[in-house]
């Protein structure tokens, strides 16, 4: 047995001189098994904790992970996913339905979104797994004195707003239908503004007056405070945002069931009340990513 | 009982080592030095070399890292202007930077590997730029070619910028520590060069001591020496035998010293010893001169009064002695003869006595002078005499009269029986000298004897036959020694013989 691994070894190194030019890449130098599973992540906090969920849960079971974060908006990160630049990263299905695969007609539920999404990308070469609880739906949210001002409770109730409305949001929230497209069509806020800013930093914006309202999440932590009122959308204007990660099937193929059951494990125990905890921890009370899912896992039993 | 201190014992065992020895070990010395000064200056020089060498190449390090944030905004700034216009030829140079990036990040990593922290912050760099083309700038072309409002939308939000910043800012990191990397080569490399000024300088100095250290040394330890005992052997040449030198050295000049003393000593003792027993036979000669001179003249009175009684005899008495008379003659024969002798010796004694009366006389006239008195003779044995040009010589006329007579007289007298004398005389140039000769035809002698006949009273031949009291050569050889010259003879047994001598020239 240990013959036959040293003539293993030896038959490698000639190949390895005598054969092709091409330098090995560094992922797979000098190890057996797959590269590392690479996982990116969006441009915002919450991607960051899933990120690091996912990750970590893997690296318990033995897998290898290369985490990229803060890749950027949907269209960024799932390009990138198309390259091949990554393997996989967690997408809100509602916003891959919109947004990348161009859907505009709003799916009747959550599974009929899941499924039409998933048909899309396995006509890409990829495929979702399984689906988060928990939504992250877009939202608008104001801050309380605004809206007794202007007697707020919906978002149709914008357009009293002399001036027209100014709306801290992500660039991409101005050319989007989960934007001032569907504001525009379905509300008729034809003055509102977009101020385009960094994901995170809109409360901010809205605590200092810089925007009149926020595009957020609502699984962010910000909204636990109460020092925010979220806007109904009557209309329907933003759809409802569960996560399932999308998954070249290459990687899943070199990666096994197993890495799938782990990811899978991860997203089933993921409910909204549990996100909006970590993403408090996180965004309010200033605690890293990776210890406050480390926190979650363990509690989880996941690692 | 004292002591010698430590210092002149070491002299003295300096001393005792051999030259040979003193001058490979300085040599050695000199070379053991030569060569480490060498071996310090490569040292330097390399050292220079070496940090000229890799600060040039942190010098490429920069090089290529600024080349590949030029690659880096060529991709951003394309990747911008097509999303903004949607024009392919705004990717022209982005692509060809994308194309270009990933061999110039091997390059930097390649041109810092020298320096592990460098290392890591190149490869991290390499590793923010490709997530940098892979997660951002390729992507988003994609997004570009599909949805442009989309992509436009993306553009605004800087992050390309913003990545390209936290790039940029850990390419400042990369550079600042390559320059202080370089600066710190640099004056390192300039300590470096100017130690090695240092040494070669101070080498060269010292080189420089130890030739002229080692120069003094063998001036001092072998030329002096060899030139004392060169002055000594001059002195020794023109005659001082009391010259002496040191010799208190235990090295090879030591015993060159003293083996020019024994030298000395001994030449000194030879010549004492010469001059002793020159003197010694100076004396005795002087002496015996002075003896037979006193003694012929104080024979002569007795030799004169027997002399006349004999003739006084023969005069009063000759009638009474009847046959008597024959012994009477007998008397006077034996006296006369005794005269002759006396006179020949009392001659030789003067010969080479006294002073030279010098003038120039031509050799003719003398040799005229010596045939008028030897007329008779010549005459009664019908000789012929055969008289070359001769020289005028400065020289006593009275003494070389006497030699020509002899020799001339010695000619005609060894003749052979029946036949008739021939004797020539000529003379030769030799020199300040002239060499004359006379031959004759005569009996002739032995080369032996030839040698001998020069000495007082020596006869070849019995008085019976050849008459002659046997002084007459050698007074010959008295006055030609005191002029100067010598005088020889050669000859064949039965043919004949020559008679040379030297006698100085005239004055020009």
């Amino acid at each position: 047995m240990r013959r036959l691994g040293l003539l293993l070894a030896v038959v490698l190194v000639a190949a390895g001189c005598g054969g092709s030019s091409r330098p090995a890449s560094p992922t797979t130098a000098g190890d057996d098994g797959p590269a590392p599973l690479r996982i990116g992540t969006k441009n915002f906090a919450e991607q960051f904790l899933l990120g690091e969920l996912y990750k970590q849960a893997l690296e318990a079971k033995g897998f290898r992970v290369e985490l990229k974060e803060n890749i950027g908006s949907s269209e960024i990160i799932h390009q990138a996913l198309a390259d091949g630049a990554l393997d996989m990263y967690p997408e809100y299905i509602g916003v891959l339905l919109s947004e990348v695969a161009n859907v505009r007609a709003r799916p009747a539920s959550p599974a009929a979104a899941y499924k039409r999404a998933q048909a899309f990308e396995r006509g890409n070469g990829f495929m979702l797994l399984g689906m988060t609880p928990f939504s992250d739906a877009n939202a608008l949210a104001v801050t309380p004195g605004f809206a007794r001002r202007y007697h707020l409770r919906g978002i149709g109730d914008l357009a009293q707003v002399p001036g027209g409305v100014r709306i801290g949001a992500p660039p991409e929230f101005r050319t989007r239908f989960e934007g001032l497209v569907g504001l525009t069509q379905r509300y008729g806020l034809r003055d509102a503004r977009a101020q385009p800013m960094a994901i995170g930093r809109q409360y901010a914006a809205l605590d200092s007056g810089k925007v009149d309202a926020a595009a957020v999440f609502t699984t962010d932590g910000q909204l636990a405070s109460g020092r925010y009122v979220v806007l109904d959308d009557p209309r329907g204007v933003f759809g409802t945002q569960h996560v399932a990660p999308i998954i070249s099937r290459a990687a899943l193929r070199s990666h096994g069931p197993r890495a799938q059951a782990v990811i899978d494990a991860v997203s089933r125990r993921l409910t909204a009340a549990a996100m909006q905890r970590m993403n408090a921890a996180v965004q309010l009370r200033g605690r890293a990513s990776a210890d406050v899912a480390d926190e979650f896992l363990r509690g989880a039993g996941l690692k | 009982m004292t002591r010698a201190p430590e210092g002149s014992r070491l002299v003295r065992r300096t001393l005792r080592t051999p030259i040979t020895t003193r001058v490979l070990l300085l040599s050695a010395a000199a070379a053991v030095l030569i060569g480490t000064v060498m071996v310090v200056l490569i040292v330097a020089v390399t050292g220079q070399r070496d940090a000229a060498r890799s600060a040039f190449r942190s010098q490429e390090a920069l090089a290529a890292g600024n080349q590949l944030e030029k690659s880096l905004l060529s991709i951003e700034n394309g990747v911008r202007g097509y999303v903004a216009s949607r024009r392919e030829r705004f990717l022209d140079p982005a692509n060809e930077a994308l194309a270009s990036y990933p061999g110039e990040v091997r390059r930097l990593t390649t041109l810092v590997d020298d320096d592990p922290g460098q290392q890591a912050r190149a490869q991290e760099i390499g590793g923010e730029i490709d997530d940098y083309v892979k997660l951002w700038a390729r992507p988003l072309i994609g997004v570009a070619r599909r949805q442009p409002a989309q992509a436009r939308s993306i553009v605004i939000t800087n992050q390309g910028r913003l990545r390209l910043d936290r790039i940029q800012r850990d390419f400042n990191g990369l550079f600042a520590r390559e320059r202080a990397v370089i600066n710190a080569r640099e004056k390192r490399a300039e300590q470096g060069s100017s130690r090695a000024i240092g040494v070669g300088a101070g080498g060269l100095a010292l080189v420089i001591l130890v030739t002229l250290g080692v120069t003094l040394y063998l001036r001092r330890a072998v030329v002096r020496p060899v030139v004392t005992v060169a002055a000594a052997t001059g002195r020794l040449a023109a005659g001082e035998l009391s010259a002496r030198v040191p010799a208190r050295r235990h090295d090879e000049l030591g015993d060159l010293a003293r083996g020019f003393n024994t030298m000395a000593d001994s030449l000194q003792r030879s010549r004492d010893e010469l001059e002793h027993s020159n003197a010694e036979l100076k004396r005795s000669n002087a002496e015996l001169d002075q003896f037979a001179s006193v003694t012929s003249h104080d024979l002569q009175a007795p030799l004169t009064t027997i002399s006349m009684y004999a003739e006084l005899i023969e005069r009063r008495h000759a009638s009474d002695l009847n046959g008597g008379m024959a012994l009477v003659d007998g008397i006077r024969n034996a006296t006369q003869e005794a005269r002759t002798l006396i006179r020949d010796l009392l001659e030789y004694s003067r010969a080479g006595r006294g002073e030279l009366a010098l003038e120039d006389v031509p050799a003719g006239d003398m040799v005229t002078r010596a045939l008028e008195a030897l007329a008779g003779p010549i005459e009664a044995a019908g000789a012929r005499v055969t008289v070359a040009d001769l020289p005028i010589l400065r020289v006593d006329r009275a003494g070389v009269c006497r030699v020509f007579q002899n020799l001339i007289g010695n000619a005609v007298k060894f003749r052979v029986p029946g036949r008739p004398p021939e004797v020539a005389i000529g003379a030769a140039r030799e020199g300040a000298m002239w060499r004359l000769w006379i031959r004759d035809n005569g009996i002739g002698m032995q080369p032996a004897d030839a040698e001998r006949i020069f000495e007082p009273f020596k006869r070849l031949h019995g008085e019976e036959a050849y008459p002659g009291t046997g002084i007459g050569l050698a007074i010959c050889e008295r006055i030609v020694s005191q002029h100067g010259g010598r005088i020889w003879a050669t000859s064949t047994p039965g043919a004949g013989s020559t008679f040379l001598f030297t006698l100085p020239a005239a004055e020009d």
